[in-house]
């Protein structure tokens, strides 16, 4: 470096042997204020957050730099910055002095370059524009391609969505492998069949012990009717009367006590989907009751517990949830559905999306799944324990696709059928060169099913098709029907905004309103909703961590709770939208949707089975909003602990949109101690002693404090779970494993949030949902860097509370948000 | 069969503007001296920092753990003190085990080239597979030793069987010409592609001309990376050594599938198909794994959270210890085949505490490949000493003059370059 390319220019004034030209200065006024009132503290190697005024230049171009200057402006604005009283109206000159040129070069930049960067589609837009251009919502394509870059915690800018030629090799490879069998599927003839439990040759080895198996746990049972098949188990009899009496095989069957999951897992291995198609699955399938016996049988070393008989079965006695996963040939489960089953032998018809290859796993998804060392079902008892039990799946399909992907039958149909190709993959007319470059890749194919694929390939690889055009100033119509459906559907325009941008009318503010509220109205909003609060949320990330072992052997491989969890996050936001809730309904409400699993992880009043419904909670509640949720509470943990840190900076950032500081370098974390000595509130009163660390952490850990009353799965805790101190807890987990954890220290989720007490979440709540504009501004932001690729810019905020006035009747309604947000200036312009 | 794909994704790199792609003079060409290799390996995870690290001044192997290496206690050295500077950022530090950026966890945060991709950018169009990326359980997840010059993640390959037949499965003469068919339909596709990209260009903004042109880039790579891989194609890959694995499926038998992947490594090496291998065991995906010996109750992941619970320590030592017996094995197989001495490997983490997310402390282990070893070099100082250096250091042995990598500046200190 061969100057120094600071502020400190302005100080020292040696401006003699400087070969580049020196760095941008702020503006005389702005300088003397810091010179006064911010550069004596933020100064040197120790300087607070790390800012120092002598090595920060104004050179707005790199963005770190021009956030630096946005942060500034906001902290003096809001008061925070400085600490010592100043002068009267001195605050205002020097905001003044700020604003005007940060303001002018971000407007300056987006009248120039536009707002946001050129960028290519995600892997999840990627995917289900093809699925809507080849007609196959089944195809399964975002995990060929490579992760996306993000930035400003979304997929959706072109700054981070990067292209290489690994990359073009995955869409060379995706693109061409989804015609083939797209075009596969399409000439299937479908058909229908049953698979029977007793021909299934993984259900009949589950039958008989072997060395790697001799627990009932782990067993099936031969049944007929609601009975145990004893000669059956003993082999005395054919495994099927099928072969003697066709009519009676109808109520064999086979029951299990236990769920389906890793080391005990069967599948309907007879079946594999022929070709990827939708699927309809018909499943004969009910619980069932099993007698048990006490003991350890032929091992002595275990405790007695109550066991399976497999001799004596009956009719069931509860409700059970069962999960249906589409298992692939390498071992990867896809979760596809749940049911519920009655007592009642009934055929169950669901519809699925397959891929060539699947079979079909199902998991009794409430039941033990024992792990090594078990103890036995947390179930059972001397009156027996529950179980499935299953006769047969019937498989009818692949449907035929309601709009086949066109194959030229003739080479006279080629040109015809790639220009229509070319026109839905496009997003705007192809020009000829585009229709002359597909027919000569084309022409190196003799067959015409080959031609086809090569050309339609060269299609969805050429960068008109990867990347979406937009053009500095306002958005052509072509360009707006792209970006409003890739936002609210994410996916490519359909044949309506097709027709709507190629006649101009989409840029009608009225019939932009229109066609927004059509989008949102449809199923494939749900799109939008699920990408949307993978980012905003990081729900993507919900498997990301599992509940410890020893210390929640209770949550531990319940696989049914985080899958309700996650559908309850986006039933709420889905509904938000929907109903036009206000925006102070992401922390607070007196409703929220649940089934039986989180009615009873919850706490709350019984919800009968699997679907998640509507339910009213009871007053004071706190679990109506985002922040008591399950889902939420466990992204905000590791499995193991939580942290009040973490978990603050996590609402504050995603909530509020009021982001923490980056913690200093070289500062540990605090971590939390299972053995139960101490609290991690102990821990960090000790920490918040130190006034360097205080001045951040009051702001960033009250909102974790209020979360403490729940843990790393979010059910209610009064106290902490230890591994050694505290008083013991009995029970049995899913895993068969008796509990040793103990029950620890008592939890403090009191606090005090921006000077205002609280004793617990609901309160916190309270003080929350009073800032219901503060939610609104961050929600408006998350839609427009979701929808445009970048946030506001510094020039732009006038603009987003114009936005937020738009929607404050309606108390910032979630809908009326989004259909401001499309028909704002920063919608509509590049 | 050959592979249904394209190209491979780690095909021949990009030759720098020779033009010369299509001779090839080196395809295959008998090296004179041998050459040199490198094998890194990251245990995201790490290791039990108490049994890893020697007594500063001891023999490098007199640590429970690296007793296991005993064997080989003047082929390896290893570090105490050592980190890569300012990577912190958690679990995320682990995809800059060998780039060496900053702040993986920033917003905005870019990764750099990796080590294995800067050393294939110099010395991979020697070989059919400039690198491979390889990796134990990370199906389906987006992390990577291995890193482009663009900051582009190689994604890694998980099964042993698809690699052995990439390597060494030949196909017949039709399914040759099927593939080389292949390959140029690819290629044809590409260059209709970037003209377009070219016509679509004009008038940009320079941002998005910017865009497009790293399209255009990777467009342009691809299309040359067929080009090479047709005439590879066309000469006969060589002879298995060895029949063909099996992948044992489960991720349960995480240690199966290391020991797995070290062979295959040392096949790819002993084959000359390819000389930089990165190899990122994701311990952290991994499941409640099977160690001979020792029941594991617990996900390798929450194990590692052991908040000093006696029984979850015990398991992960059982598991560090079958980490360093089945590196023992490589390193002796290494040596039988008279690799060792020309190969350079390195095992370690981008955790010092896994327990605590530490990038501080690493445990870092460096075998082979002409090092003068035998040491345990305890790093001076208050703050930790840059691993980026041996990284440096490599790079030199490989005559690969650079004077920085990374966050490197200098090479590491006390590490000398050996005759061989």
């Amino acid at each position: 470096m061969s100057f120094p390319r600071t502020l400190a220019w302005c100080f020292s004034g040696l401006l003699g042997f400087a070969a580049e030209a020196p760095p941008p200065l702020p503006p005389a006024p702005v300088s003397s204020f810091l010179a006064q009132n911010c550069v004596p503290c933020h100064q040197g190697a120790k300087a607070p957050l790390g800012l120092d005024f002598k090595q920060l230049t104004f050179d707005l171009s790199h963005p770190e730099t021009l956030s630096r200057w946005t942060r500034i402006h906001d902290a003096v604005e809001k008061g925070s910055m400085p600490p010592r009283p100043l002068a009267a109206d001195a605050r205002q000159v020097f905001l003044r002095n700020l604003a005007a040129p940060v303001a002018n070069f971000t407007a300056t930049r987006a009248r120039t370059q536009g707002r946001s960067i050129l960028r290519r589609l995600n892997r999840y837009e990627y995917e289900n524009t093809l699925r809507d251009l080849l007609g196959a919502p089944w195809l399964q394509l975002k995990d060929s391609l490579p992760e996306d870059g993000i930035a400003h915690r979304f997929n959706k800018s072109g700054e981070a969505l990067d292209i290489s030629h690994v990359q073009m090799a995955r869409y060379l490879d995706t693109a061409e492998q989804a015609l083939r069998d797209v075009f596969a599927a399409q000439q299937h003839p479908p058909s229908i069949r049953r698979y029977y439990a007793r021909d299934q040759r993984r259900f009949h080895n589950r039958m008989r012990y072997s060395p790697f198996n001799t627990a009932p746990e782990r067993a099936m049972i031969p049944i007929y009717g609601f009975e145990a098949q004893r000669d059956v188990l003993s082999d005395s009899v054919p495994i099927s009367i099928a072969p003697y009496n066709a009519a009676l095989r109808e109520l064999e069957g086979f029951a299990t006590p236990a769920g389906t999951f890793n080391g005990n897992d069967y599948s309907w291995d007879e079946f594999r989907a022929p070709v990827g198609g939708r699927y309809k699955i018909r499943l004969n399938a009910f619980s069932l009751w099993l007698g048990t016996v006490e003991g350890p049988f032929n091992n002595p070393n275990r405790k007695p517990w109550w066991r399976p008989s497999r001799q004596h079965t009956e009719k069931g006695r509860t409700n059970e949830p069962l999960s249906l996963y589409a298992l692939q040939p390498g071992g990867e489960k896809r979760y596809l559905t749940t049911i519920d089953l009655s007592p009642e032998p009934t055929v169950h018809e669901v519809e699925v999306d397959l891929v060539a290859g699947d079979s079909i796993t199902p998991d009794a998804a409430r039941l033990v799944r024992t792990r090594p060392g078990w103890l036995g079902s947390p179930h059972a008892s001397k009156e027996g324990m529950p179980g499935v039990a299953y006769r047969w799946m019937e498989v009818e399909g692949p449907a035929p696709p309601p709009s086949p992907l066109l194959l030229p039958k003739r080479k006279e149909q080629l040109r015809p059928t790639l220009a229509a190709f070319l026109a839905r993959a496009l997003r705007r007319p192809y020009t000829p060169a585009e229709l002359d470059h597909s027919l000569s890749i084309a022409a190196q194919k003799s067959d015409l099913r080959e031609a086809t694929i090569a050309a339609y390939t060269s299609v969805l690889c050429s960068p008109a098709f990867l990347y979406l055009e937009e053009k500095p100033g306002p958005l052509d119509a072509y360009a707006l029907a792209a970006r409003l459906s890739y936002f609210l559907s994410n996916s490519a325009p359909d044949a309506t905004l097709r027709a709507l941008a190629a006649n101009g009318q989409i840029l009608q503010p009225a019939t932009l309103r229109t066609q927004a509220a059509r989008l949102l109205a449809q199923p494939q909003s749900q799109q939008f909703f699920n990408a949307f609060l993978d980012y905003w949320l990081d729900l993507r990330k919900l498997n990301d961590n599992t509940p410890d072992v020893i210390l929640y052997p209770d949550y531990y491989i319940d696989d049914l709770l985080t899958e309700s969890a996650e559908k309850q996050t986006r039933a709420y936001f889905a509904h938000l939208v929907t109903h036009n809730r206000p925006a102070r309904e992401l922390v607070q409400s007196n409703y929220t949707f649940l089934n039986f699993h989180l009615a009873n992880h919850y706490k709350l009043p019984a919800v009968p089975g699997s679907a998640l419904r509507q339910v009213e909670l009871p007053p004071g509640n706190p679990r109506g909003g985002l922040l008591a949720q399950a889902s939420i509470l466990k992204l905000t943990a590791n499995g193991t602990t939580t942290s009040p840190v973490l978990r603050g900076a996590w609402i504050m950032e995603r909530i509020l949109g009021q982001p923490a500081p980056p913690p200093p370098p070289g500062v540990g974390s605090v971590e939390p101690d299972t053995r139960g000595a101490t609290t991690i509130r102990e821990q960090l009163d000790k920490h918040r002693n130190n006034p360097g660390c205080a001045s951040c952490h009051r702001h960033i850990d009250p909102p974790g404090f209020a979360l403490e009353s729940f843990d790393v799965l979010g059910g209610e805790r009064t106290h902490y779970r230890s591994t050694e101190e505290g008083s013991p807890v009995w029970g049995i987990g899913k895993n068969g494993h008796e509990f040793t954890f103990k029950q620890g220290k008592p939890v403090d989720a009191s606090g005090e949030f921006q000077g205002q007490p609280f004793a617990n979440l609901a309160e916190f709540q309270s003080l929350l949902a009073r800032q219901d504009r503060v939610l609104a501004r961050n929600l408006v932001r998350q839609f427009l860097t979701y929808a445009t690729g970048a946030p506001p810019a510094f020039h732009e905020r006038a603009e987003v509370e114009r936005i937020l006035d738009a929607a404050q009747p309606s108390g910032y309604g979630v809908r009326t948000l989004l259909l401001e947000v499309v028909q704002s200036k920063l919608f509509l312009e590049k | 069969m050959p592979s249904h794909k394209f190209v491979s994704t780690n095909r021949r790199q990009f030759l720098r503007a020779t033009g010369v792609a299509f001779a090839l003079p080196l395809l295959g060409a008998a090296a004179e001296a041998p050459p040199r290799r490198f094998l890194g390996i990251c245990n995201n995870l790490g290791l039990l920092g108490e049994h890893f690290f020697p007594a500063p001044g001891a023999a490098p192997t007199s640590s429970p753990y690296l007793q296991h290496l005993a064997p080989f206690q003047n082929d390896i050295t290893t570090f105490a003190n050592v980190w890569l500077p300012d990577v912190d950022g958690s679990h995320n530090s682990e995809v800059c085990f060998l780039t060496g950026a900053p702040h993986p966890s920033n917003g905005g945060f870019r990764n750099t080239i990796s080590l294995d991709q800067y050393l294939a950018e110099h010395i991979g169009v020697e070989t059919r597979f400039p690198s491979l990326t390889l990796g134990v359980n990370v199906m389906k997840s987006p992390r990577s030793l291995s890193w482009t010059g663009s900051g582009v993640m190689i994604p890694c390959e998980d099964s042993a069987a698809q690699l052995y037949r990439r390597l060494f499965l030949q196909g017949s003469a039709a399914e040759i010409e099927r593939q080389i068919e292949r390959l140029r339909l690819g290629q044809s596709i590409m260059d209709s592609v970037a003209g377009e990209a070219q016509y679509l260009s004009r008038n940009l903004a320079s941002p998005d001309r910017a865009r497009l042109d790293q399209y255009m880039t990777g467009v342009r790579e691809l299309e040359r990376r067929l080009v090479l891989a047709q005439a590879w194609e066309k000469k006969p890959k060589p002879a298995a050594p060895a029949p063909e694995p099996k992948d044992p499926g489960d991720p349960r038998f995480y240690m199966q599938k290391v020991r797995l992947m070290y062979d295959m490594a040392r096949l790819a090496f002993a084959t000359d198909s390819t000389r930089l291998i990165t190899l990122f065991l994701d311990s952290v995906n991994s499941p409640a794994i099977e160690v001979e010996g020792t029941p594991i109750t617990d996900g390798y992941h929450n194990l590692s959270h052991h908040g000093k619970n006696p029984s979850k320590l015990t398991q992960l030592a059982a598991i560090d210890h079958w980490h360093m017996k089945l590196l023992a094995e490589l390193l002796g197989n290494l040596k039988s085949a008279q690799l060792l001495d020309h190969t350079i490997v390195l095992y370690g983490s981008n955790f010092g505490d896994a327990n605590k997310h530490t990038t501080n402390d690493l445990p870092a282990i460096l075998a082979g490949g002409g090092f003068r070893h035998g040491k345990h070099l305890t790093m001076p100082g208050e703050r930790n000493y840059p691993l980026s250096n041996l990284y440096l250091s490599i790079l030199h042995r490989f005559g690969i003059e650079a004077k920085a990598f990374s966050s490197a500046q200098s090479t590491f200190t006390g590490l000398e370059l050996s005759g061989s």
